[in-house]
């Protein structure tokens, strides 16, 4: 009863959080003030924590990890992306894409508060730790698809700004573009693995599972054609080269493709992809 | 205060004053003597090729500024051309706040010059070498270099190229991750585009090419940068191994045209291209600012950045003043500390409230009756303890305030007792 009353609190603290959160990395990326910078950091590990709390207490509350619905795996999907982000800022010190990274978290946690449902009684087969494995694959890859895709976002704009010699605040507070690209690369490289393991897991598990299952299904096939995608995209990297603004246009093409093709995928009532 | 400041800089002089004024190290050693044999008790001085100026503490108080400069002059033997209103002067605190100024980068000829801190610094080591620093000096240095750094940590003045070359230089590293993995080629040896050559050499770009009419120029220029010379006839073929160029040549017409930069973008896997054209007329035809992943910038654009750039720092003047006041105020303070009347007034104190505290804590011991004449005693034995030293130090107020002497022995007397340190973490 407790367990629940505090995932009650948090599900509707956590978007003002996280706007907290984005507000302050836009007041440093766009002031440079200085206590702000130095409060962003704690606050960014304190939400994190406070995130997977949620997370914990939703699992025992609810007695299954939150992965059954859209929505459940949107929260997921917005702690995946803090928890990428603290890494990264950690990792590169680079200080000033939280705003943008964050700020797509904020999103996914907003959707997922407002629409999320609090079940109790779900199919046996979601309970399975194979399934666990496998969205968790699938989150990490899509997490790793959105970063590439904000990165893509940054390195065009700093692109332009530098093209057309208009210095404004992205000129001065981003990294430069070779190190912008490199990290949507990464960002890139890291989400494709996670989904080839998810798609793997997914090939040799959901025929087990479900009677249903067709290969056919679409999204299996949408996620499948998401991969070939990537795939291509890749390798035309690393065969033919592809650099700078071509390959940021390709990450953001992809993501949107991404985008659309899942929201058409989880509306469709035809799948037997879509858990609960 | 005694503090005296003389000096000429870019302000007062012009820069033919200037280079007749300007100490080498021998020289400062040489004025440093001499300075403090006849007029400081503590001093020193910093020279660069913007500014020489002395600051000191007077011995008593008084001085002849005219024979100062005449020290100085005749130290350069620069009678001829250097006149007595070339000099400026400033007292006690217009010389700390000028000091502040300069140390802060915001006297500087180009505002938010970095280098100046170091040159005071090594202006404030020099003097101690030579032994003509003192405790007043001693914490003035240490509140310059503060006041130097705050401004370096907590304003953006000093952020930003200035300089056409070094806006050339920082546009590169906004384009490059790493420079030293990154290659750079010279056309031309012009003056500024040697410079920025120089610039990327200092950012530790990877590998130098030069190409230019005169082989022999190129030549030189290797010699001294490193790296390799290139057959001007070849420049097109090198633009496809490089990743910044630099254009300096004195031609009619474009050397590197569009239909070049499309070929060797295709070569080199439209790897980006970074190309600085600072030649006049322009080396380089302004269509290729279209093609993709080519960064074009030519004197106009890299001019709109050092305006940019010299605007924000103009923007962080009132930052930068408010942290001189701060300091100034902080250094005011440590200094009036030093006077004897409130050293003594501040020493009675401490002991008192020792006293005082000591005698609460066990009066309860003594019976009621003796309690006016523990008081008593008590005072008089706190009394006896400070007679000798605040003796001493009346006496060398008398004979001189302010003098060395007195200032090193409240200056002890006040690290030894703590006095002000508590007052100032109560704070």
């Amino acid at each position: 009863m407790v367990t629940k009353s505090f995932v009650d609190i948090l599900v509707v603290a956590l978007p003002f959080l996280y706007t907290g959160l984005v507000t302050v990395y836009g007041i440093a990326f766009f002031r440079n003030a200085v206590t702000v910078e130095r409060l962003k950091r704690p606050y960014m590990l304190a939400l994190l924590v406070l995130h997977l709390v949620y997370l914990g207490l939703r699992t025992v509350a609810f007695d299954h990890p939150p992965i059954t619905t859209v929505y459940e795996i949107m929260t997921l999907l917005s702690a995946a992306m803090t928890m990428a982000y603290v890494y990264l800022e950690f990792r590169t010190n680079i200080r000033n894409t939280g705003f943008f990274i964050l700020g797509l978290a904020l999103i996914f946690q907003t959707v997922s508060s407002v629409f999320i449902k609090d079940l109790t009684v779900i199919p046996e087969y979601l309970h399975s730790l194979v399934l666990g494995f496998h969205v968790s694959a699938a989150m990490l890859g899509y997490t790793g698809i959105s970063i590439a895709a904000v990165y893509g976002l940054l390195y065009l704009m700093l692109y332009h700004e530098i093209k057309s010699s208009r210095f404004g605040v992205i000129y001065s507070r981003l990294p430069n573009l070779e190190t912008l690209e490199t990290m949507s690369h990464k960002a890139e490289v890291f989400g494709f693995v996670a989904l080839s393991v998810a798609i793997v897991i997914g090939l040799f598990w959901l025929p087990r599972v479900f009677r249903e299952f067709s290969y056919l299904d679409p999204k299996l096939v949408g996620t499948i054609a998401i991969w070939v995608l990537y795939a291509i995209g890749l390798m035309s990297k690393r065969r033919l080269g592809w650099q700078g603004r071509k390959t940021m246009i390709l990450a953001l093409v992809g993501f949107a493709f991404v985008f659309i093709a899942m929201a058409v995928i989880n509306i469709s009532p035809s799948s037997f992809h879509t858990f609960h | 205060m005694n503090l005296f400041s003389v000096g000429i800089s870019h302000h007062t002089a012009s820069v033919d004053v200037r280079e007749r004024m300007w100490l080498s190290a021998d020289e400062a050693a040489g004025v440093l003597s001499a300075l403090k044999e006849h007029f400081f008790a503590e001093c020193m001085v910093v020279s660069t090729c913007n500014r020489t100026e002395v600051y000191g503490v007077l011995r008593d108080g008084v001085v002849d500024e005219g024979a100062v400069k005449r020290l100085l002059l005749d130290a350069k033997k620069a009678d001829e051309g250097v006149r007595p209103d070339h000099f400026f002067t400033h007292h006690a605190g217009a010389a700390v706040h000028h000091l502040f100024k300069v140390a802060a980068g915001i006297d500087s000829m180009v505002i938010g010059d970095i280098q100046i801190l170091n040159q005071v610094k090594e202006a404030f080591q020099s003097a101690g070498e030579h032994h003509v620093l003192g405790p007043i000096m001693n914490r003035l240095m240490q509140a310059t270099l503060h006041v130097g750094k705050r401004v370096r940590t907590e304003t953006t003045l000093c952020e930003g190229a200035v300089s056409v070359s070094y806006a050339a230089v920082e546009l590169a590293s906004k384009i490059f991750a790493d420079l030293s993995r990154k290659s750079a080629l010279l056309i031309g040896a012009g003056e500024t585009g040697e410079l920025t050559l120089k610039h990327l050499a200092g950012k530790g770009i990877g590998h130098i090419k030069i190409a230019n009419r005169t082989r022999a120029k190129a030549e030189a220029l290797v010699a001294e940068l490193g790296g390799t010379v290139v057959d001007f006839e070849q420049i097109v073929d090198a633009l496809r191994t490089v990743d910044i160029v630099v254009t300096s040549v004195n031609s009619p017409s474009y050397v590197v045209q569009p239909e070049h930069l499309y070929s060797v973008m295709r070569q080199r896997g439209n790897n980006p291209l970074f190309l600085i054209d600072i030649g006049v007329p322009r080396n380089i035809n302004p269509a290729s600012r279209k093609i993709e992943n080519v960064f074009l910038y030519d004197m106009d654009s890299l001019n709109a950045i050092v305006d940019r750039n010299l605007e924000k720092r103009n923007a962080e003047l009132p930052r930068v003043t408010t942290i001189i006041r701060q300091e100034m105020v902080e250094f005011f303070r440590w200094h009036r500390s030093l006077q004897v009347a409130p050293t003594i007034q501040d020493l009675h104190a401490a002991f008192e409230q020792v006293r005082q505290q000591e005698v609460e804590k066990n009066i309860n011991r003594f019976r009621p009756e003796d309690r006016e004449l523990v008081e008593l005693v008590t005072r008089r034995i706190v009394n006896k303890l400070l007679h000798q030293p605040l003796s001493m130090l009346k006496e060398g107020s008398e004979n001189g305030s302010g003098g060395p002497e007195t200032i090193n022995r409240v200056k002890v007397l006040r690290e030894l007792f703590g006095i002000g340190i508590k007052s100032k973490r109560d704070e």
